[in-house]
């Protein structure tokens, strides 16, 4: 279709050239490998003034832990937070997708955009694609109508719920909340409600581990604390294993040279974005 | 015998259905008194696909292929056999050891090589090693190569088809003079003069076949085996670590070297190709 | 067998202090035999930007080409540089376009910011989902091996000459329990002013 010459059209969405190549290795034995996933403990709460979201920092590949302190709590919009749980990356480009089509959306209404429009927009996302989008989320946000907690499932399913959990430890977050959380909380006892509940997630779930991430929402502000506790401190190095230069065995040394030819720095006056119209 | 007995274990010269038979409490191992009988699934057909226990109750694959990758090599020539082996073990591509001994000294005058599943190779080295020594002490007269050779491939004939891998050389120095002996699993037996087994054997092969003469001096002949090694460790990722190489004698066997392969790599390095020489 | 275990491969960067470290074996294999012991995994994608592609080799070079491609386009299109950090972005998003046909690379990338000169490493899974640690990054076949010898010898603010001494034993180390990896190895340690790049003794077996 292409010529030699003309630029590599990108066209819109995923790409499946791939697919027919994976699916006949698939044929001959090779299993695909294991992507990277936050096996996690989510957490929201509705409170008195708003909504609390918490999660844990750990993402697996298998059974390596991957990452020790990944976040997963997304800025969807200034009022508007989401905890992803599942397939990684499905989680965190889910979110910059809704991010980005939200804030196209204020910029439109000219108005702040309500939580539920957050939930539609994702859980259409998730059904469109049958659950083969592996995202899990908590979506939590207040806006006019007030504080609103949603959890959505990959498949597309979601509902409102005053407090919800979600990822391989939401059974041990659960009862943290099923337990402790009443309606017309305070912002101090919700905290530690959250805490509490990611803690559970952390040291009973082998998927959750490493430190609690707290992201509080209440109108008109945010409280995006990270880490807000570190429930497993790592003991400290006795010694090191630092070895003496030299100990490597040196075949060839090429040294490239980085040398500023020249340098210009131009000032320019920031100029403020048009938002009119 | 008292240890067995505080075990609970129980004795049976009976065939291993008998634990069927016999009730379920009753672990019967008939291996402890008769070394040629394993114990067998009790199964009214153990050659059935249930004892091929590949996979545990959620379809996960159980290792129990370990040390699959070798390079062993052995030959005859005028002063004696010749036998040379890496010391990699590997299970999958996880390197176990780097100092295994592939080469098993039945007793002065016999050796032999493995190559396949290590536990297989080495419980019926020695199952031969007892069997060797009892025929000695019987007949007074050490058991011919070939007399050893046939138990060996006896045993593993029985157990064809059951999972048993193996691939073993043996060498010996009998009445008849050297003599070598290539022995598996599926129950084959053969007498040659050049043989390598494993893995790597394509590339020992390589070398070996392009420098072999019945007419080698010793230290010829030396040189071969190592070198043949080293080539096959060098593109073969499953062998590696040290190269041993053995010489049976008139005298008895006598190890010739033991050498790392990155000291051989260095010194190979700049050397001339072997058939130069 | 997992398909990125096909061709075999380590790669590992690390955090210094004002220098970052990229490292990968030099094998390429296709399964238990070594074709070729003189296979770079790290490509320069800039300056101060490196990028190491291990997984399935055929793929190493197509994601290389398109990723050469957009850098390329970006710089002509903004007539700078481009800064790891958007290069990240721009390596995840080839990737998770192919969220259902994905190529088998696990990318690592290493690299000084621009201007500040801040150290940068980032790796990613074969479907783009960024992981931008504090201390090291792995990939490839002997990754679980490397991920144990850095939580021994890492350790924060090294040395450009520390730094190089810690990543080739790391990488050396873990190599030498992989079937798969080895046969040479190649460590770019990257600085404001100059990157030095060595390649090491390791074993050949």
């Amino acid at each position: 279709m292409a010529g030699v010459l003309a630029t590599e059209r990108t066209l819109p969405g995923f790409s499946f050239e791939n697919c027919k190549r994976n699916s006949t290795l698939l044929q001959q034995g090779f299993k695909p490998p294991t992507a990277q996933k936050t096996g996690t403990t989510i957490v929201g709460i509705v409170y008195r003034d708003g909504v609390i979201l918490g999660a844990d920092t750990r993402a697996t590949e298998g059974s390596t832990v991957a990452d020790k302190n990944c976040s997963k709590i997304h800025f969807l919009a200034d009022n508007i937070y989401c905890c992803g749980a599942g397939t990684a990356a499905d989680t965190e480009m889910t979110t910059m997708t809704i991010m980005s089509q939200l804030e196209l959306h204020r910029l439109n209404t000219g108005r702040p955009v309500r939580v539920s429009t957050a939930k539609q927009l994702l859980k259409q996302l998730l059904f469109r694609y049958q659950g083969h989008i592996g995202a899990a989320l908590v979506v939590g946000g207040v806006d006019v109508t007030g504080p609103l907690l949603y959890s959505i499932h990959p498949h597309g399913s979601s509902e409102c719920l005053p407090f919800t959990t979600m990822g391989s430890g939401s059974l041990a977050a659960m009862t943290v909340l099923e337990s402790s959380w009443k309606p017309d909380l305070t912002e101090e006892e919700g905290k530690v409600i959250v805490r509490n509940a990611i803690a559970a997630g952390i040291f009973n779930d082998l998927g959750s581990g490493s430190n609690v991430d707290v992201c509080i929402i209440r109108k008109g502000s945010v409280d995006y604390i990270r880490p807000f506790d570190i429930a497993n401190l790592k003991g400290q190095k006795q010694n090191n294993y630092r070895f003496r230069r030299g100990t490597t065995g040196v075949l060839s040394t090429r040294i490239i040279p980085l040398v500023t030819e020249s340098e210009e720095i131009k000032k320019t006056e920031v100029e403020s974005m048009d938002t009119s119209a | 015998m008292a240890l067995e007995a505080l075990l609970g274990v129980k004795e049976s010269f009976v065939h291993p259905f008998a634990a069927e038979e016999e009730g379920k409490g009753d672990f019967v191992i008939n291996s402890f008194n008769n070394q040629l009988q394993l114990s067998l699934p009790p199964l009214a057909n153990p050659l059935s696909s249930r004892t091929n226990f590949e996979s545990e109750e959620c379809g996960r694959k159980i290792k129990i292929n370990f040390d699959h990758g070798t390079t062993t090599l052995g030959f005859v020539y005028k002063n004696g056999v010749i036998l040379a082996v890496d010391s990699r073990a590997t299970g999958g591509q996880y390197i176990g050891s780097q100092s295994m001994k592939k080469i098993i000294e039945i007793h002065k005058y016999l050796v032999g090589t493995m190559a396949g599943g290590a536990a297989d190779c080495v419980y019926w080295d020695r199952v031969l090693a007892k069997q060797c020594r009892l025929y000695e002490l019987r007949n007074k007269s050490r058991i011919s190569t070939a007399a050893a050779s046939k138990l060996m491939a006896n045993m593993a004939f029985s157990y064809k088809g059951m999972g048993l891998s193996m691939g073993m050389m043996i060498a010996g120095y009998d009445k008849n003079g050297p003599s070598l002996y290539y022995v598996d699993s599926e129950g084959q037996r053969t007498k040659g003069k050049v043989y390598s087994v494993g893995s790597g054997s394509v590339y020992a092969f390589g070398v070996l076949d392009s420098g072999y003469s019945f007419d080698l001096e010793d230290n010829d002949a030396y040189e071969l085996a190592r070198r043949s090694i080293y080539h096959a460790t060098y593109r073969d990722s499953y062998s590696g670590g040290i190269i041993r190489v053995y010489h049976m004698k008139s005298t008895g066997w006598e190890v010739i070297s033991q050498q790392d392969c990155l000291e051989l790599y260095h010194k190979y390095k700049d050397d001339k190709p072997l058939l130069s020489q | 067998m997992s398909i990125l275990a096909y061709n075999g491969s380590a790669v590992i960067a690390m955090k210094g202090k004002d220098c970052v470290a990229i490292a990968s074996d030099l094998r390429f294999g296709i399964q238990g035999q070594t074709v070729s012991t003189n296979f770079e995994k790290i490509f320069e994608m800039g300056p101060h930007l490196y990028i190491g592609l291990p997984g399935l080799t055929t793929d190493t070079f197509t994601v290389l080409n398109k990723l050469k491609f957009r850098a390329n386009m970006f710089e002509l299109k903004e007539d700078r540089k481009i800064a790891p950090d958007v290069f990240l972005s721009m390596v995840s998003n080839l990737l998770y376009e192919r969220r259902f046909g994905p190529f088998f690379v696990e990318p690592i990338i290493a690299g000084l910011k621009p201007k500040t000169f801040e150290p940068f490493i980032a790796s990613m899974d074969l479907l783009g989902c960024p992981n931008k640690p504090e201390d090291f990054v792995v990939a490839g076949t002997a990754s679980e091996q490397l991920y144990g010898m850095c939580e021994a010898l890492w350790e924060p603010d090294l040395s450009p000459e520390d730094l190089f001494e810690t990543i080739s034993q790391a990488l050396v180390n873990a190599c030498d329990r992989d079937a798969l990896s080895g046969w040479g190895a190649s460590v770019y340690i990257i600085e404001k002013d100059k990157v030095t790049h060595r390649r090491i003794k390791t074993r050949m077996d």
